[in-house]
């Protein structure tokens, strides 16, 4: 039956066996707001409406939806829709991050970090 | 795929600590990832660094209190009750909450007969202009596989026990309609003001999962 | 959208609306979710697929397709959506809680099915 690889997606939870609920509070770090924030202008623009956004995520497929957080899960999945549409390119983005994890190294006082 | 979410998949699926975003003040990743795409989209011009800054200030200002005093006025104010019930986004723009999007808001109250319990299975569309952001368990496969299947059991994790005479109704938001509870208003509450009431109001009362309750020793 | 003049005396009677303008369903109708298994992006969740339930309410205006939305339109062709009332006991045949337990949920009129008369 590996049809339902494609017919019940990642997200589609409702029913399935599940733990205790954990009822912790998580304080969002304030990139999360900011990815927040980015996906309500982005809907309102409809660069990326919200649901593409949660096709976008769906689309991680559930190993990636299962390991990554709520906002990690936006995140690629904002950069996966804009490759698509054109509006932004894989180079574009690889480029960016570089800039972006050196300037915030440097701005730490770090030295430049090896990752991106 | 099937294993994959029944067992560790799922299970993992959160945005809990586990995956520090900042652990020793580096950005990670996706935090980086993040930046990169709202700042290349900002200097082509699609949308303002001022249009993200002001979405922040206004998920700043949507929190649970706003949901707690609309109930509280419901409680006190029979006309508002009728139109809020009637129409919720109206009502509730007349007060100066803005709905930032295509949502609705359709509040649900709860009787003797009846009690309504809201989650999102598919993902977690949650009524945000008048509540906030929703918390961490609401967004997380346990909440949202088990509450449709599964309420009472739920209902009891929450310390919320109801007879079997109460119906209970699961609203599993899948649309544009957002689901805000009306819960109801505490026994012996008839000498406490629309404020006082207000600050009983939690937002797990307005999600359905517990009832709101008046302090230990302050019935009236 | 209130009650439309259906007299045939009517000078308005003979109107024709577009495919979809219409409200299909009206509360109280008894309705089948599709059992169909859509790949790429849906919003009716797998549990109720093939479920029988009761209208409750429509809700207006109609909106775009959300299934299609996830793919990017952003206008168009609208549809109704309905609120529909599904016991437990009919999703959940092992259902633990009370039998006049329930749940609703917002269901777009390409995914039901009037059943009954």
């Amino acid at each position: 039956m590996s049809d339902v690889i494609v017919t019940r997606l990642p997200n589609d939870v409702g029913g399935l066996s599940a733990a205790p609920i954990d009822q912790s509070d998580h304080v969002l770090a304030p990139w999360e707001k900011r990815c927040h924030a980015l996906a309500d202008v982005l809907d309102f623009h409809k660069l990326i409406n919200t649901e593409e956004k949660r096709r976008g995520v769906e689309a991680l497929g559930s190993e990636i939806v299962g390991k990554l957080s709520y906002y990690e899960r936006w995140a690629v999945a904002f950069a996966n829709i804009l490759f698509q549409k054109g509006v932004l390119t894989p180079e574009d983005l690889a480029k960016r991050m570089r800039e972006v994890e050196r300037r915030l190294a440097a701005e730490r006082g770090d030295s430049p970090g090896a990752g991106i | 795929m099937t294993e994959a979410r029944t067992n560790r998949g799922h299970d993992h699926d959160h945005g809990d600590p586990h995956a520090p975003i900042v652990a020793d003040g580096q950005p990670s990743y996706y935090e980086i990832m993040e930046t990169a795409i709202r700042e290349l989209l900002v200097e082509r011009g699609h949308f303002t660094a001022a249009e993200i800054h002001r979405q922040i200030d206004l998920l700043d200002s949507r929190t649970p209190a706003l949901g707690a005093a609309i109930v509280a006025r419901a409680w006190t104010d029979p006309a508002f009750k009728v139109r809020l019930l009637a129409d919720g986004r109206a009502t509730v723009e007349d007060l100066g909450i803005s709905f930032y999007d295509d949502t609705g808001l359709v509040v649900l109250e709860n009787t003797p007969e009846v009690h309504h319990l809201i989650v999102c299975t598919l993902c977690s569309c949650y009524p945000r202009p008048v509540l906030g952001l929703p918390p961490e368990w609401y967004k997380l496969k346990p909440y949202r596989a088990r509450a449709v299947a599964e309420p009472r059991s739920v209902l009891a994790e929450f310390g919320t026990v109801l007879p079997d005479e109460v119906e209970i109704q699961v609203h599993d938001s899948t649309s544009m309609a957002r689901y805000l509870v009306l819960p109801r208003r505490p026994d012996g509450s008839d000498h406490l003001s629309e404020a006082e009431l207000a600050a009983l109001v939690t937002r797990d009362a307005m999600i359905g999962v517990r009832l709101v309750e008046l302090p230990q020793g302050s019935r009236s | 959208m209130a009650e439309t003049e259906t007299s045939h005396d009517s000078p308005f009677a003979h109107v024709v609306l577009a495919t979809g303008e219409a409200v299909v369903f009206a509360p109280g109708d008894r309705v089948r979710v599709d059992d169909r298994k859509p790949v790429g992006h849906y919003r009716v969740p797998t549990y109720l697929r093939g479920k029988t339930g009761t209208v409750e309410c429509v809700y207006l205006p109609a909106q775009l397709n959300n299934e299609e939305e996830g793919f990017g339109r952003n206008g168009g062709a609208k549809r109704h959506y309905y609120r529909i009332g599904v016991p437990m006991t009919e999703i959940w045949p092992a259902y633990a809680g009370s039998p006049q337990d329930s749940l609703r949920i917002e269901v777009f009129e390409g995914w039901l099915e009037r059943i009954g008369a």
